[in-house]
């Protein structure tokens, strides 16, 4: 394997950003094709300190520094994935569900979905049902991922699903989590998959997808 | 024994006739009145009544001017909205897109509004129910302020980069924290309550490095004023017990992911460990007798000066039977 894509991906690990759009530009320059950059780097480096981050052996801080590398590779990254007519195999809509403002396990779910390969919609936090369903038809996603961090906003969760399920998004798959959500909560509303953490969300992201 | 003794006989190695009740309300209090969140955040009044009601109702030995984070976040000139239902927001921090401390107002807790309705409360308290019940001023952790002016997400990544302009930040945080607290203890609390929640997401590495200093110095200062100090972090700190341990605290809050007995293990004998049922399975939702259990079980793993809470907030909607179980000596 090409030392330079170990170096990366352990780059990328260690959230140094300058080391690895160095490396990725040296990559490219070596010929390298970019969709082989992201899937044999970038993406196993996200998966590698996700699956840290879910033994507690990391912490938010190194997410969040290992996903900001990722990000300013995929900046020379992607204008050539679009030229070459590469694109992300799944399209993902995230949000907070409304009345809640928590972010931090929602951004993570996202940067482990990009890292993954998908595209991802970030609604934000405190996001009206509907634009759940208005962004998903937007964007023609097929995963509509929904987070809820208080008990007192599950039943926004649940009233999204519906709302949801009620709109013709005949493809769309549904994707709960945070702290207060349960695999039995997310039978009870009808969602098609839960995950305790960002990293798992990736996985039950393909399960459900697949399905 | 009325509170005030029974609290500080926990804390200074007396026996108190029973653990003393130091439950966290907030949005519970202004419902327990009758009243909406963004009243009790907004108006000291409405805010000490809830509290008084609450300890006369339920027999709780401690009033409290907890109600929100962004106290301090508006004395820095953060624009800070305040809902009925939700209580106070930032939708913009001030420093979200760039870390500049020249975008800050240096803050004044005897005029920054939001600052100021604190420190009334705790004067009224005091002139109130001062000597019956113990009184608890609240401000914000070096690293929960910086998160709530720059956003976590940001300083987190801040401290990886790790230039002067972020330790220049958690420095004036700290400051603030420091003349917030004397403004509350001159006004007549007894105890500062130190809400650091950020600090649970960080390593115990970055935590030793960025955070502890700061709360060291915030705990020396409250000390040297003659008041007492209690940390709330939420969250699971059980990767940060050695460094909290070398704090001096004399109250350390105990969110329901940590076992009480590991943190007493690294505590030491005498810090007052306050927790740590869990707020919604085990209060909100959970019936009276297996509550009462809970916190006997509490004190057992306690093993030592025990205050009687949740892991954190008691949260809205709690059935008021449940926290009468809750309270109920034991
Ligand atoms: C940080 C924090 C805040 C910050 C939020 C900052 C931000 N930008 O997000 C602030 C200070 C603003 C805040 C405010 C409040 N908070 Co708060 N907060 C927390 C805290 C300490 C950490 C949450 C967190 O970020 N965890 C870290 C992330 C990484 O974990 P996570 O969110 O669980 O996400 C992971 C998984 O759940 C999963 N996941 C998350 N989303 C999704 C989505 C999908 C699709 C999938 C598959 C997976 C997934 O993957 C993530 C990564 O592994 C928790 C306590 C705790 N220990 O959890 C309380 C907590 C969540 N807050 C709580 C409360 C009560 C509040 C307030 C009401 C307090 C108040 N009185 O003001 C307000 C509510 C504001 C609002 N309307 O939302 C309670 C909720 C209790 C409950 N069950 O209802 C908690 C549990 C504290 C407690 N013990 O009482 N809070």
């Amino acid at each position: 394997m090409n030392q330079n894509l170990t170096l990366l991906q352990s780059a990328i690990e260690a959230g140094k950003r300058k080391d690895a759009v160095a490396l990725t530009r040296s990559l490219l320059d070596e010929g390298m094709a970019p969709l082989d950059v992201v899937e044999q780097a970038l993406v196993p480096g996200m998966s590698v300190i996700g699956e840290k981050f879910k033994r507690n052996e990391v912490f938010v801080p190194e997410m969040l520094i290992a996903a900001r590398a990722m990000k300013e590779c995929m900046v020379l990254l992607e204008p050539l994935l679009v030229a070459a007519g590469v694109k992300p195999k799944h399209t993902a809509v995230i949000g907070t569900v409304q009345g809640d403002l928590h972010d931090i396990g929602k951004n993570l779910v996202a940067m482990m979905l990009k890292g993954a390969n998908f595209a991802v919609h970030d609604l934000g936090t405190n996001v009206p049902t509907e634009k759940f369903v208005e962004a998903a038809r937007e964007h023609g996603a097929e995963l509509v991922c929904l987070s809820a961090l208080l008990t007192t906003t599950m039943p926004a969760m649940r009233e999204a699903v519906g709302v949801i399920r009620a709109a013709a998004l005949p493809k769309v798959k549904i994707l709960v989590g945070g702290a207060p959500i349960t695999q039995e909560f997310c039978n009870e509303i009808g969602a098609d998959g839960y995950s305790p953490d960002a990293a798992s969300a990736v996985d039950k992201a393909k399960e459900v997808l697949s399905a | 024994m009325n509170g005030y003794e029974r609290y500080f006989a926990t804390l200074d190695g007396g026996t108190p006739d029973h653990p003393a009740r130091t439950p966290i309300l907030m949005r519970w209090a202004a419902e327990h009145i009758g009243q909406a969140y963004g009243a009790f955040v907004s108006d000291h009044r409405v805010l000490v009544e809830a509290n008084l009601r609450c300890a006369r109702d339920l027999g709780i030995d401690q009033v409290s001017a907890i109600s929100d984070p962004l106290r301090e976040t508006a004395g820095f000139g953060g624009k800070v909205a305040i809902h009925p239902q939700t209580g106070a927001s930032c939708e913009e921090p001030p420093l979200a897109a760039a870390l500049d401390l020249a975008l800050l107002q240096r803050p004044d807790p005897a005029s920054s509004l939001r600052m100021r309705d604190r420190v009334e409360a705790v004067r009224l308290f005091k002139a109130k129910v001062g000597g019956e019940y113990s009184i608890l001023g609240w401000v914000e952790g070096p690293l929960a302020e910086a998160a709530d002016l720059r956003r976590m997400d940001n300083l987190f990544m801040d401290l990886f980069d790790g230039d002067e302009e972020v330790a220049a930040l958690l420095d004036v945080c700290t400051d603030v924290a420091i003349d917030f607290a004397r403004a509350q203890v001159e006004a007549g609390a007894d105890t500062i309550g130190v809400g650091d929640a950020a600090a649970s997401q960080i390593s115990a590495d970055l935590y030793e490095e960025w955070v502890w200093p700061r709360e060291k110095r915030l705990v020396e200062a409250i000390h040297a004023m003659g008041a007492r100090v209690k940390l709330h972090i939420c969250g699971n700190i059980t990767h940060l017990l050695p460094g909290i341990a070398r704090l001096g605290l004399d109250v350390l809050d105990v969110d329901h992911l940590v076992d009480l007995a590991t943190v007493r293990a690294a505590v030491g004998p005498k810090v007052a460990l306050a927790g740590n049922v869990d707020p919604v399975k085990g209060v909100m939702q959970a019936r009276p007798d297996a509550i009462r259990t809970a916190v006997a079980a509490c004190r057992e793993r306690a093993a030592g000066p025990f205050l009687v809470n949740a892991g954190c907030e008691i949260p809205a909607g709690t059935p008021l039977e449940n926290l009468r179980a809750f309270c109920q000596p034991l």
